[in-house]
């Protein structure tokens, strides 16, 4: 067992032995993004139980506006494709980003960002017309819950932007340093993360709540 | 990143690691099929050539596997021996997903079928 | 009601009622002159440097261990108003405390006992030990550790200014509406529950990142899963739990805050909300929950039974599957917390069973503490009295469940006095004994001496007959009809059990005041007590290798292992050999800086859960860019490491190389 390698910290290690188990403690680029996807996993089973409180309430609407009413599937598929070829081009950014190229880097990241923010606006628009329309989230369980389910995600997409924005500054400001990069791989997983939360969010609520 | 990218034997997920024509060519597969899967459910949704009650089944199959192309493709979720803690990490997420989802609906679905009748109904069974 | 102050105006100061404004001033006057003393004696740089913004799990674990025991005093004091009111309000009389304080004080009871001394207290034992056990030198992520414990007490803070600025929540523990919702409970109580819930949750749920990416991530060289200790087994299983059931709560307690402050109608009576949808919600999480506090506590008795019997644990294996079984059933029986509320017989059959089965895994344990006693030479240390109490008492509270998991038993006693009973004696015996042992058996680890013996077993039998004289009673009571929460009796012919529980509580208030004058003995004696050579208990597991206290860094090589018990192996080797492993190739170490990242963002969470409270919307944001501004500082910068020279290293190991050498004969207890 080679002495070096086990010794120092938590920053270095990782030895040649192979099977799971037997190493010593693992590098930070396994470490983090490993505590990160746990993380995200916690998120999901967050998202699970507000997509079981929509499946109690859907019906719940107190005489007042129901699914098929109320939901426009044109705008949900314009936000389905955003978000999606937003994932897409985050993709793209890291491909980037572990060639340490800066020009495609940023310009990936600023598409991926003005995607979510696309996606972002016609979400708050919806948001805005519904409750124009008299259906805000105090009219009815279902409308509370409705809200409160597609507004978490819809929360989760603008502290995804936030961290974009702040990942471009440290980009730019300090280059592609192990910590940076790090960082950028947990931005990723947690942005495809909160596709796949959408396509559960689109499936549920918008189609199958609006089945004829 | 790139020097321990041989010997990388326990894989962060979402970490790409072969060439960037393979790594970018993934993601344009990835993005193709959930293009098609997305298309597909759309249509599932308001085709009326289907059996009714099968469409929500279908949509559901159809989510999930969205959600297989974007842990495959994107986040590079794979069965080898070196994703093992990442797959059993989503594993029990997906189980707790499961328990708490179906755990839920079914019991408020029977705690819904058990309630009293509405008070106006009520009374007018008490009057006979 | 105004902007600058939302709702807070001096009325909320509680200056009518003595009990809150009397310990208001007595906290008060011992904070200050806690802050007096240490401003005198100049120990501020070393609280500062060493404990507050310490990124070192080991400190990180002595102040969750400090926070729950001073949360303790709080918790207890609640319990022995509410049996003296229970004592003193039978038949024509009426007690000391009206209904809407004795309401505030069973709440504020639960809650404490529950977040805030149970939880810190094990979550502090995980942080002093794991990482040392699994032989690497810190957590996964040690200044979110930090940050996590200054969130937890961010929450308890704001319990206690609920104390002296408004009121605490009337609902109970767990708060269910519709009593919960603002047209029931109007005041600012409810909020101070919820916000301060959510924020050490949010510290819950990093810990929970932060020991499972440890325990599956970053372990000694040749520490296979099943070279593991079972303690960092069961905190593996508690930590995959928090991680599940965490999320469920900050929904709940979510939907709960969005109903009160935007008025939506997830569990109001009207616009078709579902109280009962929150039950579900709640207990979703509110089971595993308790599986969260007693995996870790079993995991602590399976230390002390190998240790003080001299062998191994009977059945490591068949140990781990146990735990990682009830880790996944526990998450399958939370209907039996509401077999009434409806769901109807198939439903109630299906859960009652699940809950009776997650009965033989933990049956499964006790034959093998039983087992690895048998035939061990057993030493009756202070833990070992514990642990013996445990399996005596437990085993009764586990069968009262085992009836309460029947539904047609639960229709009767469902929060009855006798349900009171059977989470207490669960509890009690399985977690806070465990917790006592724990600490009588670690403490040296921490602090370089042990404890007093003798006031250490004064201690346990005062826990022992006085949890025995407060609860048993409950049962019989229970079964006779009396329902939780009462704040008066109307049957006399109950006095003289309500006065036997009085008893215990007072005998149980023996046993906290004698474990502050057990502490405050050993401080003073401790010159007889040294731990020269940092196993005292003629230890099987890692934690034992390093000096008592270890230095900062654990350990100047990580210890490679070669089989189950590393350290046990590894000292009957060198005993026997009489010589230690050659000396090792000694490197410089990196370790974190402290740093103010955690308490500086848990006082803006403070903030602004306080303006949340109050409505003060301003100060909220405040509060709420502050923290992340906090955030986005500290993430901004690049050194977030040390370097630990070699010569240091050096000479620290050898130190201990010449400790362990010279004592070489005393570290063996057991012929």
């Amino acid at each position: 067992m080679s002495t070096d390698a086990a010794t120092i910290g938590l920053t270095h290690g990782g030895s040649e032995d192979t099977g799971l188990g037997h190493r010593a403690p693992e590098s930070k680029s396994i470490v983090v993004p490993y505590g990160f996807w746990l993380f995200v996993l916690s998120d999901m089973i967050l998202f699970s139980a507000l997509f079981a409180t929509y499946a109690t309430l859907v019906n719940a609407t107190d005489g007042g506006p129901t699914t098929n009413e109320l939901f426009d599937r044109n705008l949900v598929a314009i936000e389905t494709m955003a978000l999606l070829l937003s994932s897409f081009t985050c993709g793209l950014a890291m491909i980037a980003a572990k060639r340490k190229n800066m020009t495609w880097t940023q310009g990936w990241l600023l598409v991926t960002g003005l995607l979510g923010a696309v996606f972002l606006f016609i979400e708050l628009y919806e948001f805005a017309k519904m409750i124009g329309e008299g259906a805000p989230p105090q009219r009815s369980a279902f409308l509370s819950a409705f809200f409160t389910l597609v507004g978490c995600h819809g929360a989760h997409v603008f502290v995804g932007l936030l961290w974009i924005g702040t990942m471009m500054a440290q980009i730019w400001a300090k280059g592609f340093k192990e910590h940076i990069m790090r960082r950028l791989l947990c931005l990723s997983v947690f942005w495809h993360a909160l596709d796949i939360i959408w396509v559960a969010i689109f499936t549920i609520v918008y189609l199958i709540g609006t089945l004829p | 990143m790139s020097q321990d990218e041989d010997n990388l034997i326990d894989v962060a997920p979402g970490v790409p690691h072969s060439n960037i024509v393979s790594e970018t060519v993934a993601y344009v597969i990835g993005l193709a099929l959930a293009l098609i899967l997305t298309g597909v459910s759309f249509w599932v949704a308001s085709t009326s050539t289907l059996w009714g009650p099968g469409v929500a089944v279908g949509l559901i199959v159809l989510a999930i596997a969205q959600m297989g192309v974007h842990l495959v493709f994107f986040l590079h979720i794979t069965s080898g021996p070196d994703n093992t803690n990442n797959v059993l990490a989503l594993a029990f997420g997906v189980l707790i997903v499961f328990l708490v989802m179906v755990g839920t609906i079914w019991i408020m679905a029977h705690m819904d079928a058990n309630m009293a009748p509405d008070p106006a109904l009520m009374n007018l069974q008490m009057q006979h | 009601m105004s902007v600058i102050f939302g709702k807070l105006t001096w009325d909320a100061i509680p200056l009518h009622d003595p009990i809150p404004i009397i310990t208001s001033a007595v906290v008060l006057v011992a904070v200050a002159a806690v802050g007096i003393l240490v401003w005198r004696k100049g120990w501020w740089p070393y609280l500062r440097d060493e404990y507050i913004t310490s990124s070192d799990h080991k400190r990180i674990g002595i102040m969750y261990i400090v926070l729950a025991l001073l949360m303790l005093v709080r918790g207890f004091a609640d319990a022995l108003m509410m049996r003296l009111h229970q004592s003193m309000a039978i038949g024509a009389a009426q007690g000391y405390l009206p209904p809407e304080h004795y309401n505030q004080i069973f709440s504020a009871h639960g809650t404490i006992m529950i977040f805030f001394v149970a939880m810190p207290f094990v979550i502090g034992f995980m942080n002093f030990v794991v990482p040392l056990q699994l032989g690497v030198r810190d957590v996964a992520f040690p200044t979110m550790n930090n940050v996590s414990f200054w969130l937890t007490a961010s929450g308890a803070l704001l319990i206690n200014i609920s104390l002296f600025v408004g009121e605490f929540a009337r609902t109970g523990w767990l708060a269910f509406p519709p009593l919960s919702e603002k047209e029931f409970s109007p005041g600012v109580g409810v909020d101070y529950y919820l916000v301060a819930l959510q924020i050490s949750g949010v510290g819950t749920i990093l810990t929970a990142v932060n020991f499972v990416t440890t325990i599956l991530k970053t372990r000694a060289p040749g520490m296979s899963y099943f070279r593991m200790p079972v303690f960092c087994w069961t905190s593996l299983a508690s930590n995959l739990i928090i991680l599940a059931a965490f999320p469920v709560l900050t929904v709940a307690l979510g939907l709960l805050m969005l109903d009160r402050y935007l008025d939506f109608h997830f569990f109001t009576n009207d616009g078709g909300g579902n109280s009962m949808l929150y039950m579900n919600l709640i207990w979703i999480w509110g089971h595993p929950e308790v599986y969260i506090l007693v995996l870790p506590a079993f995991g602590i008795y399976s230390e002390v039974a190998a240790t003080f019997s001299g062998k191994p644990l009977f059945g490591y294996r068949s140990m781990v599957f146990a735990t990682m079984i009830i880790c996944v059933v526990s998450y399958c029986v939370w209907l039996h917390h509401f077999f009434t509320m409806g769901a109807g017989a198939n439903i109630n059959a299906i859960f009652g069973i699940a809950s009776m089965v997650i009965g033989i895994p933990t049956g499964v344990k006790i034959y093998n503490w039983l087992f690895t006693m048998y035939g061990g030479r057993v030493r009756f240390t202070v833990p070992v009295h514990y642990l013996i109490g445990f399996m005596l008492l437990f085993v009764g509270g586990g069968l009262t469940g085992v009836l309460l998991a029947i539904p047609p038993v639960d229709f009767i006693t469902h929060n009855t006095l006798f349900l009171v009973a059977h989470f207490h004696h669960v509890i009690i015996p399985g977690v806070v004994f465990a917790l006592m042992a724990g600490y009588t058996y670690w403490f040296p680890k921490a602090f370089g001496f042990t404890l007093h013996e003798g006031l250490g077993k004064a201690v346990f039998w005062c826990w022992f007959v006085g949890f025995n004289l407060a609860f048993m009673p409950l049962y019989v009571l229970g079964f006779w009809g009396g329902t939780r929460r009462l704040q008066h009796i109307s049957d006399p012919s109950w006095a003289p059990w309500l006065h036997a529980a009085l008893l215990g509580v007072v005998i149980i208030g023996a046993a906290i005041v004698l474990t502050v004058v057990q502490l405050w003995y050993s401080i003073k004696t401790r010159d007889q007590r040294m731990d020269v050579t940092g196993d005292p208990w003629d230890g099987r597991t890692l934690e034992w290798l390093t000096l008592s206290p270890p230095p900062h860094y654990n350990f100047a090589v990580l210890p490679d292992v070669h089989g189950e018990e590393a350290y046990w192996m590894r000292k009957q080797t060198a005993i026997k050999e009489e010589r230690l492993i050659d000396e090792p190739d000694y490197q410089p170490i990196e370790m974190p800086l402290s740093t103010p990242v955690g308490v500086i963002c848990a006082f803006f969470a403070s903030v602004c859960g306080f303006a949340v409270v109050w409505h003060i919307w301003w100060l909220a944001i405040l509060g709420l860019v502050g923290a992340f501004a906090v955030f986005v500082w500290y993430a901004w910068q690049d050194e977030h490491e040390h370097i630990i020279p070699v010569d240091e290293v050096r000479e620290n190991a050898r130190e201990r190389r010449r400790i362990r050498m010279e004592n070489l004969h005393k570290l063996s207890q057991s012929t």
